[in-house]
């Protein structure tokens, strides 16, 4: 146990920078996963025919290709196309994007959970769509989607390992493969990288808790 | 766009052998797929049995063993068994390995990601069953303790008929999910749709013209959307068919993501 310690010890700076990169690549996913899933679902309750077929089409798109097979077309691919894209670009981008149709398949569920007559209420009070969106069903819809969106920030934490398997960036996990091949310390090192990603996932699902605790409501 | 759309490319994704070479690719995928489902039914029920034991000791236990293989990334379980698995069990698998496999599945390697597959997928699976089980009602149990069932007896004639059959959407969700998780293991060289891709797309054609990867790949992630909503319809047929039979649904299981977009309208 103790030339476990001296591994960390010995290779803390990898080891950290892995860490930085790994939260890196989750939060800009992160940003990106909400925006385009607030878009996307805003496209599924669209009161329109087309809008939501659209946001339809992209949700069974991305939730069904694996992630993987999304980062070698946005980077591989689109680099012989002759697009010059980075490995941050194209990572971020699949990780969010693949992300994004989870987060509308849960902001849409959020809204739909506010009761109909709710909404009925509010246009027959005269308030037009955006309105009863906005005032009625977003500020309940938020909280409802506050625990799911925790069971996916754990998930993303955990697919995020997959970018730094297939593209040329050093995330913790690739970090602790280099120093796995370099020393022989295969335990030592996945251990390490084992408690770098604990660590994300337990802050996240304390984080989570604590948004869900505050907007709890209070009867 | 050109290049996207640009019909040689896909012409070239379509001619000869190619399209061959992609599917005989993914049948691999589905074949782990499949074989780690199997597997992973197995352990995760005794796994979600075990932590519904009134054994304390035994539910500690295979509560943290469920965590801690659920929390973690799929590739990285997967990269450490590749390294870290003694040489001796890869030759066992390979010995053990049935005959009418086909030779990928036959090799040593192989072994490593059914390994990860199996210990991931069935600590997810051992949450849904659980959730299945918890989902019914205490009086059936306490009905089966009163009639005198043993305890066996009360989880295959009583419990497991009624929470099992509730599982069974989020049960082939999850195998969607696992469907996609396959492709995990090109990175550890098994030569599956991938890796097909890749090898296809490795080589210089038409006089050193590059083959379109990027029309490829759209190929191979065609493949997957295909399939997976073809189970992802009969996951929801399943969902509506139970709900209306009982009119009760499965709590979601949390870290699930498939689970959290199917939860929708109660």
């Amino acid at each position: 146990m103790s030339s476990w310690f001296e591994l960390l010890t010995d290779n803390f700076d990898e080891l950290a920078s892995g860490f930085w990169v790994t939260f890196r690549l989750v939060g800009a996913s992160f940003g990106v996963a909400i925006v385009v899933g607030a878009i996307v679902a805003a496209l599924r309750i669209a009161p329109s025919k087309w809008l939501p077929r659209f946001g339809g089409v992209y949700v069974e798109t991305f939730r069904n290709i694996p992630l993987l097979g999304l980062l070698l077309i946005s980077y591989s691919g689109l680099r012989r196309a002759g697009v010059p894209i980075g490995p941050w670009t194209a990572g971020i981008a699949s990780l969010g994007l693949y992300t994004a149709a989870y987060v509308a398949e849960v902001l849409r569920a959020g809204v739909f959970a506010v009761s109909r007559g709710q909404i009925e209420a509010a246009l027959s009070l005269g308030f037009d769509h955006p309105q009863t969106l906005r005032r009625i069903v977003l500020p309940q819809a938020v909280r409802t989607v506050i625990s799911p969106l925790g069971s996916i920030t754990i998930a993303m934490i955990k697919n995020s390992a997959i970018i730094g398997a297939a593209l040329a960036i050093n995330d913790i996990l690739k970090e602790a493969r280099i120093i796995s091949s370099r020393t022989f310390e295969t335990d030592a090192a996945f251990f390490w990288a084992a408690v770098g990603y604990l660590l994300l996932t337990a802050t996240a699902t304390v984080a989570f808790r604590q948004l869900e605790r505050r907007y709890a409501i209070r009867r | 766009m050109g290049y996207l759309f640009d019909p040689d490319n896909w012409e070239w994704v379509v001619t000869s052998n190619n399209v061959e070479f992609l599917l005989e690719g993914f049948l691999v995928n589905l074949q782990i797929a499949i074989i780690a489902m199997a597997f992973s039914l197995i352990v995760g029920l005794a796994l979600a049995l075990s932590r519904l034991s009134r054994n304390t000791a035994l539910r500690f236990v295979a509560g943290l063993w469920v965590d801690v293989w659920r929390n973690l990334p799929l590739i990285f379980v997967i990269l450490y068994l590749a390294l870290a698995l003694p040489p001796s069990w890869r030759d066992a698998y390979e010995n053990a390995a049935p005959e009418f496999l086909p030779d990928v599945l036959q090799t040593g390697r192989v072994f490593a990601a059914l390994l990860a597959l199996v210990l991931y997928n069935s600590a997810v699976l051992a949450e849904i069953m659980r959730a299945g089980i918890q989902s019914l009602d205490r009086g059936q149990n306490e009905a089966a303790i009163a009639l005198g069932l043993s305890y066996w007896q009360r989880m295959r004639i009583v419990i497991l008929p009624q929470g099992l059959r509730r599982m069974l959407p989020a049960t082939v969700s999850q195998l969607i999910t696992l469907n996609k998780d396959t492709t995990l293991v090109s990175i550890i060289a098994i030569q599956e749709v991938i890796r097909h891709g890749r090898i296809l797309t490795g080589f210089n054609f038409f006089g050193g013209v590059q083959a379109p990867l990027l029309q490829v790949f759209i190929f191979i992630g065609l493949m997957f959307i295909v399939t997976n909503l073809a189970l992802s319809r009969l996951s929801r047929r399943l969902e509506i068919r139970e709900r209306a039979r009982t009119g009760t649904t499965v709590e979601p299981v949390s870290g699930l993501e498939d689970q959290v977009a199917m939860a929708e309208p109660r």
